[in-house]
């Protein structure tokens, strides 16, 4: 397939979302959903759908807490995003 | 046809550059493109979110953010966003 | 619960090991869930039992919006996958 998103050979970028999503694991994050929703939590792990699962999760909505979960698993469609909260 | 440039090709030329990403909704992004896949996913750095509400724009500022290729409209390269227009 | 994280590789190990347990399942459309899990598949397609839904009804007045909040029990239900928002073990 030519569409393969080619890596930039000039900069050595390795920035692609699969490196993000190995670099990421682990880390604090917050996944943001189309509703705009927030979660915050421990990055435990993704999948190609961006499936996630969370630990120690707080649920935000117009900025304040309203749930707690000692873990979720968040169904890929709705995700808008995952930002890290820490480099990586 | 075959010589034409593909879309992605395009995209992949903003590497490393200043990209605005406009979304189905009433969000918008600009950010350092570190790359992308196929589903057009994309990982941003340095990014400010912009959240167009009835109050005005909200600016969200996120570190490396991997960005849902699901609800992506439009891409703007080299541009810093909305305020950049 | 002390060493779960060790077992989840992947999001939906998460909710392989909550089946027979009680779950909260958040909705598109303001609902939320809690019963007993007994299958789901790729989709997030799920069978649960024991139901018990909980559904915002947020209507508008001249006054600022009321929030009304609806419950009902089921004994068991399938929820189509594309409408689960998230899965928690661990149900209050």
């Amino acid at each position: 397939m030519s569409s393969e998103p080619p890596q930039d050979s000039s900069t050595g970028a390795v920035g692609t979302p699969a490196d993000f999503l190995k670099g990421v694991i682990g880390k604090r994050v917050v996944v943001r959903l189309i509703s705009g929703v927030d979660y915050q939590g421990l990055l435990s792990c993704l999948d190609g759908y961006m499936n996630i699962a969370l630990e120690q999760t707080e649920e935000y909505v117009d900025g304040a807490v309203v749930n707690r979960y000692g873990d979720a698993f968040i169904r890929g469609n709705n995700v808008l995003y995952i930002s890290a909260m820490e480099s990586i | 046809m075959a010589s034409q440039i593909l879309p992605l090709e395009l995209i992949d030329r903003c590497i490393g550059s200043r990209i605005w990403v406009i979304t189905k909704t009433e969000r918008e992004f600009a950010g350092r493109l570190l790359g992308f896949d196929d589903f057009v996913n994309m990982v941003l750095e340095d990014v400010t979110e912009f959240i167009t509400t009835e109050e005005g724009v909200k600016k969200v500022k996120l570190q490396q953010t991997l960005l849902n290729g699901n609800n992506i409209c439009m891409l703007v390269p080299g541009s810093n966003g909305p305020e950049d227009s | 619960m002390a060493d779960l994280s060790a077992q989840v590789q992947e999001p939906f190990d998460l909710v392989r090991l909550s089946l027979s347990e009680r779950v909260f399942v958040k909705l598109k459309g303001e609902r939320s869930l809690t019963g007993v899990l007994h299958a789901y598949d790729g989709h997030m397609n799920m069978i649960m039992s024991d139901v018990e839904e909980t559904i915002l009804m947020v209507e508008p007045e001249e006054s600022g919006s009321t929030v009304q909040t609806m419950k009902r029990a089921m004994e068991m239900l399938f929820v189509r996958g594309d409408s689960v928002i998230l899965v928690s073990p661990g149900a209050r």
